[in-house]
């Protein structure tokens, strides 16, 4: 049947061609016609190139077109064929335990925004970081001091504290997490590192710790971890920049929980000049003084003794 | 012998700053001769950076000592200052007492110094801060933490402790053995 269309513009067969002109790719989905193929193989082939061709071409003609210095070029539709992917699925991400924890009990995952909204400012903060709510306590100018607090209570020192506490504790839980994962990937290695460590333990658990005890054959010594020191030959002037910069990291944490200027950075000595203005009575006294100057209270002798 | 690790150096320096505060930098970074801090038998050790490589063809079992002993690691990793390391302390120190004549002999043997021996005090020391103790003809005797902040000891009676003891120079003769 093919032989009487060899000239024909329009292909027509029994299940129609499908034609994806994206790819430039067409199918054929007919079943292959035993007599012609056992006949001639290169005739049958060439044939079905042909109609194949044709209705690429059909297909190209129909579509629209562009104009190029080359001559006219159609603008090829996105492909329709669906193919598979070149690359393996990517494997699931290992549950934390909080997500395990989370999906046994059924939790739903809310996202959390980055920001929130700070009723006094107004406005939309950031939670955590630069200018970061939770940062709050230790910036702002005036914080509360408990009632009961003792003399050198640094309400800044504690939240500053709580804050590190809680990141440590976060990145304690996250090495946790890892190391969880590792072991369910390789649950091999992961008994044998255990097996290892418990021997070791059980080695050293006699009443000599270990010296006295009869050893087996082919036991190797228990070796720890090897301790690794700078080299004593190194140039002594890198060493007094290193330790230069620990004391200037050691100062920076110094003075991060504290806020006011060091006595020998600023000229004033403030302790002094507060002791000297006040008479030897402490800054309180001053400042006593000066918001009760003009009341009923007023005189300076008799304020003290109240 | 080998240089500190962070964690030795972040113990030594926070210590020796209790007593000399930024003068620090003046041991670290010298315009003389660049010296350096060097831990031995758990001893620190503070040395010109030429007696140091001197040092270095020198057996770790056969080295007694070199350069200036500051101090000792304990066991648990705490850092204790010698009375050894009084020479630089007292160059620099940033707040000083003096106790009169009668009062040296009993810091000299290990007590703790008295309101009633206090000679001098530098104003403003706040509590707890490292001194240097001076006699008062201003040779250094030791070293030691106030009890008390300047303003008060004041109010104090005369046999209350103002300056706890850590070291003095007669531990020279009483730990001889040991000290170096």
């Amino acid at each position: 049947m093919q032989r009487n269309s060899n000239q024909s513009v329009t292909v027509e067969k029994e299940t129609p061609l499908e034609v994806d002109p994206g790819y430039l790719t067409v199918t054929d989905l007919n079943p292959v016609d035993e007599e012609s193929y056992n006949e001639n193989l290169e005739a049958h082939l060439q044939s079905l190139a042909r109609d194949g061709v044709q209705a690429l071409y059909a297909s190209l003609f129909t579509l629209p077109t562009r104009p190029s210095p080359d001559g006219p070029l159609a603008q090829l539709p996105p492909p329709k064929t669906q193919l598979p992917r070149a690359k393996p699925l990517p494997k699931p991400k290992p549950q934390t335990k909080w997500e395990a924890f989370a999906a046994a009990k059924g939790i739903q995952h809310k996202v959390r925004d980055r920001r929130e909204w700070d009723e006094e400012k107004q406005d939309w903060v950031n939670r955590w970081g630069r200018n970061g709510k939770n940062k709050q306590i230790e910036e702002q100018w005036i914080t509360e001091v408990p009632l009961n607090a003792d003399a050198d209570y640094d309400p800044r020192k504690v939240a500053r504290d709580a804050r590190k506490e809680r990141v440590a504790k976060n990145e304690k839980k996250h090495a946790q997490n890892v190391t969880r994962a590792a072991a369910a990937a390789n649950p091999r290695d992961a008994r044998k590192t255990d097996i290892e460590k418990t021997l070791a333990t059980t080695r050293i658990s006699t009443a000599s710790m270990g010296k006295f005890d009869k050893k087996l054959d082919g036991e190797k010594k228990i070796r720890g971890v090897k301790r690794k020191f700078d080299p004593t030959e190194k140039s002594v002037s890198d060493e007094a920049k290193a330790s230069v910069a620990l004391l200037s990291r050691l100062e920076s944490d110094a003075k991060k929980t504290r806020r006011e200027p060091q006595a020998e950075e600023s000229v004033l000595n403030t302790r002094k000049a507060v002791r000297f203005a006040s008479k030897g009575r402490g800054g309180l006294a001053l400042g006593r003084e000066a918001a009760g100057g003009r009341s009923s209270r007023g005189g300076r002798g008799r304020g003290g003794k109240r | 012998m080998r240089p500190l690790t962070e964690d030795e150096s972040k113990a030594v320096f926070t210590k020796l700053a209790n007593y000399i505060g930024k003068n620090l930098i003046h041991l670290i970074d010298r315009q003389d001769e660049p010296y350096c801090f060097r831990l031995q038998k758990d001893r620190v050790y503070y040395v010109s950076e030429s007696s140091m490589r001197l040092g270095i063809s020198v057996a770790r079992p056969n080295l007694v000592s070199l350069g200036t002993c500051f101090g000792k690691f304990s066991k648990s990793g705490k850092f204790k200052l010698h009375v050894t390391a009084l020479d630089y302390l007292a160059q620099y120190a940033k707040y000083k007492v003096w106790i009169k004549p009668n009062g040296e002999m009993p810091f000299l043997y290990g007590n703790h110094v008295v309101k009633a021996h206090l000679g001098r005090i530098t104003e403003d020391t706040p509590e707890h801060q490292g001194v240097v103790v001076f006699s008062m003809k201003d040779i250094p005797l030791g070293f030691g933490v106030t009890a008390r902040s300047t303003v008060d000891t004041r109010k104090l009676d005369p046999t209350a402790i103002i300056v706890f003891h850590q070291a003095d120079v007669g531990e020279y003769l009483r730990d001889e053995d040991t000290l170096f």
